[in-house]
């Protein structure tokens, strides 16, 4: 009875982790500030389209709205972060109960993953019931919706303008620690009860209707923790950036996570890594083309957009010759 | 899951309308633990269309469904199934992206198992089907006539107080269906299950079932013992008329 060795999540967790770590080791002991940077961003797309793993890699279900996810965590955490000196210059039509409030950064963090969890936990349960094209435009909605929010609501994020003021707490390793954690959280997540129950949904709903899964719920707690994710993912790179505006969580962040988590499959964990990775180093590889370019006197003209252009074809290659990804749905190591 | 041996899933006068077409008309049956009740019909009779009301797939247009004194009628079909009726589907319905052993332990874990014990209920359910074998391979990737054993373990996994399996034959040989015909015959006795089935394939009904429901345009024409059912007059013109032949003995 027991020849069949249980489905484990941790040598997947390790042998996805070792590479990244011994990276952003090599990166810390001989790297440059720049190459230090694109690194932390990579964390930082890692914890992001770890995200978007959770819920869409599971359930199969599209979401467009995890930026929105982002951006909330980004200005929850910032409020909650800032001193008070810092927010008088930055907000000044702040509520004044706000004003004085200041937790450590790693509370913070956890705060700007609260509240985006707290949104999806409000708009996401009707938006479960939905698949395929309509969860598209839904979750498109909500995006459109957050980001409205974001630019009107002026008393917390300063409305269409830069927020600016934030201590720049996200170092290496802070990112590197979120890309691992939540990593390991994926794959977890994808072995639990909840997870397994998640995944038979995404290949039939009936069939799965009819052992008993209620399809919605156990969307709805997919898409609740992966906003969390989403938001945590937001908080850090506020406070790695540490000045930016609604603009930041929008379509071209967007299309960067959704096209990692296509390049690299995102039925697995395994593929939303090896996303985040290769279209990390398309994007800064290809805008330091682009800066070249541009600075030299070289050329008679300047170049923008490049990146876009090649992640677009990328993206269109990957889903011609290889529609589910890299990876499919394979876990490493099989 | 709703503990008493006394239990009897109670279908009453059920009709059933789509747009311009009455599938079920005043259907009524009973279906008791360690039974196995058949269910027939010639096609488009309405015997799937059964299923998916008691189930929860469709809503009845009129009509009950209980189970004991628990009124299941327009449940959902995730709530329906935590009472403990469990099914197959006529066109398969496996998850083909998860391994055979993923398709079965998830029901085991559905039905409020841990996935230790969910582990251990799905080999359990893979044995009785004779499928042990195939555990490590992902569903999409099986063949045919291995797709159905699979429901068939799958709906066993969550311990089921009621199953129903539509046209578990479908597809199988003679020799296949004996297979089958073995793997069902005891469950009943064993799990404590009441049991309905669908098929056409008479020789298993015939030596499997202890009654016989028959449907023809969604209504009742017979019911009793398969000798009974066999010698109907109604029951042979209904299948005359279908071109199927009813009488393999
Ligand atoms: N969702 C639906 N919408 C409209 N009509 C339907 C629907 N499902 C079934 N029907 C019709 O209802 C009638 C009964 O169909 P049903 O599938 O229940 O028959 P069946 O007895 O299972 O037949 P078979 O032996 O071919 O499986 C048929 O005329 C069928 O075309
Ligand atoms: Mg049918």
């Amino acid at each position: 009875m027991h020849h069949l060795k249980s489905t484990s999540w941790w040598p997947t967790s390790l042998l996805l982790s070792g590479p990244l770590l011994v990276l952003a080791l090599v990166v810390y002991l001989f790297g440059g500030e720049v190459l230090q940077r694109i690194l932390i961003v990579l964390f930082i797309n890692l914890t992001m389209v770890l995200g978007l793993q959770i819920f869409m890699g599971n359930s199969g279900v599209v979401s467009f709205a995890q930026i929105g996810f982002m951006g909330i965590g980004a200005y929850s955490s910032a409020l909650f972060s800032m001193s008070p000196q810092a927010k008088a210059m930055a907000l000044r039509n702040l509520y004044s109960f706000l004003v004085p409030v200041q937790v450590p950064f790693v509370v913070a963090v956890i705060i700007g993953g609260i509240m985006a969890a707290l949104v999806a936990a409000l708009v996401g349960y009707p938006l479960m019931r939905l698949s395929g094209a309509a969860a598209v435009i839904a979750t498109f909605a909500l995006l459109i919706i957050v980001h409205t929010v974001l630019i009107n609501w002026s008393e917390v994020t300063n409305g269409p303008r830069t927020l600016f003021g934030l201590e720049a707490y996200t170092t290496l390793w802070v990112s590197v620690a979120s890309g691992i954690l939540f990593l390991i959280l994926a794959l977890w997540f994808k072995e639990t009860r909840l997870g397994l129950q998640l995944r038979a949904s995404r290949e039939d709903e009936a069939a799965a209707a009819s052992i008993g899964i209620n399809i919605v719920w156990v969307r709805w707690i997919a898409f609740v923790l992966a906003a969390f994710v989403t938001g945590v993912a937001g908080a850090l790179w506020a406070h790695f950036i540490t000045s930016f505006s609604p603009l930041a969580f929008y379509l071209p962040q967007t299309f960067l996570i959704i096209s990692m988590a296509i390049i690299g499959g995102s039925a697995s964990v395994s593929g939303a890594v090896v996303g985040a990775v290769a279209v990390t180093a398309i994007f800064e590889g290809v805008r330091g083309i682009e800066n070249a370019i541009n600075i030299s006197t070289v050329f008679p003209f300047t170049v923008s957009g490049l990146t876009e252009v090649c992640l677009s074809i990328a993206m269109i290659l990957i889903l011609i010759l290889r529609p589910s990804g890299i990876l499919g749905s394979r876990e490493l190591p099989t | 899951m709703i503990q008493n041996n006394a239990l009897t899933l109670h279908v009453e006068e059920i009709t059933k309308d789509f747009v311009g077409l009455r599938a079920l008309e005043d259907v009524t049956l009973s279906l008791h633990r360690g039974e196995i009740l058949g269910l027939i019909g010639p096609n488009g009779s309405g015997k799937t269309t059964l299923i998916n009301v008691i189930t929860g797939f469709l809503k009845p247009t009129r009509g009950r469904v209980r189970v004991g004194d628990t009124d299941i009628t327009g449940w959902p079909p995730h709530r329906i199934a935590h009472v403990g009726l469990a099914r197959t589907f006529q066109t398969i319905k496996l998850f083909r992206g998860l391994t055979v052993l993923e398709n079965v332990e998830v029901a085991a874990v559905s039905a409020g198992l841990s996935r230790p014990q969910a582990r251990e209920r799905a080999l359990w359910a893979l044995e009785r089907v004779g499928a042990t074998h195939l555990a490590t391979i992902p569903a999409g990737a099986l063949p045919y006539g291995e797709e159905r054993r699979i429901e068939v373990a799958r709906a066993l996994a969550s311990r089921p107080i009621f199953l129903f399996l539509d046209e578990p034959a479908a597809g199988l040989n003679e020799q296949e269906s004996d297979t089958l015909l073995e793997m069902l015959t005891p469950l009943p006795r064993e799990t404590g299950c009441g049991m309905l089935i669908v098929d056409h394939d008479m020789r298993l009904i015939m030596r499997l079932c202890h009654r016989l429901h028959v449907l023809n345009y969604g209504r009742t024409i017979c019911e009793g013992t398969p000798n009974e059912v066999r010698h109907d007059k109604e029951v042979i013109a209904a299948y005359l008329g279908s071109g199927r032949r009813m009488l393999p003995c």
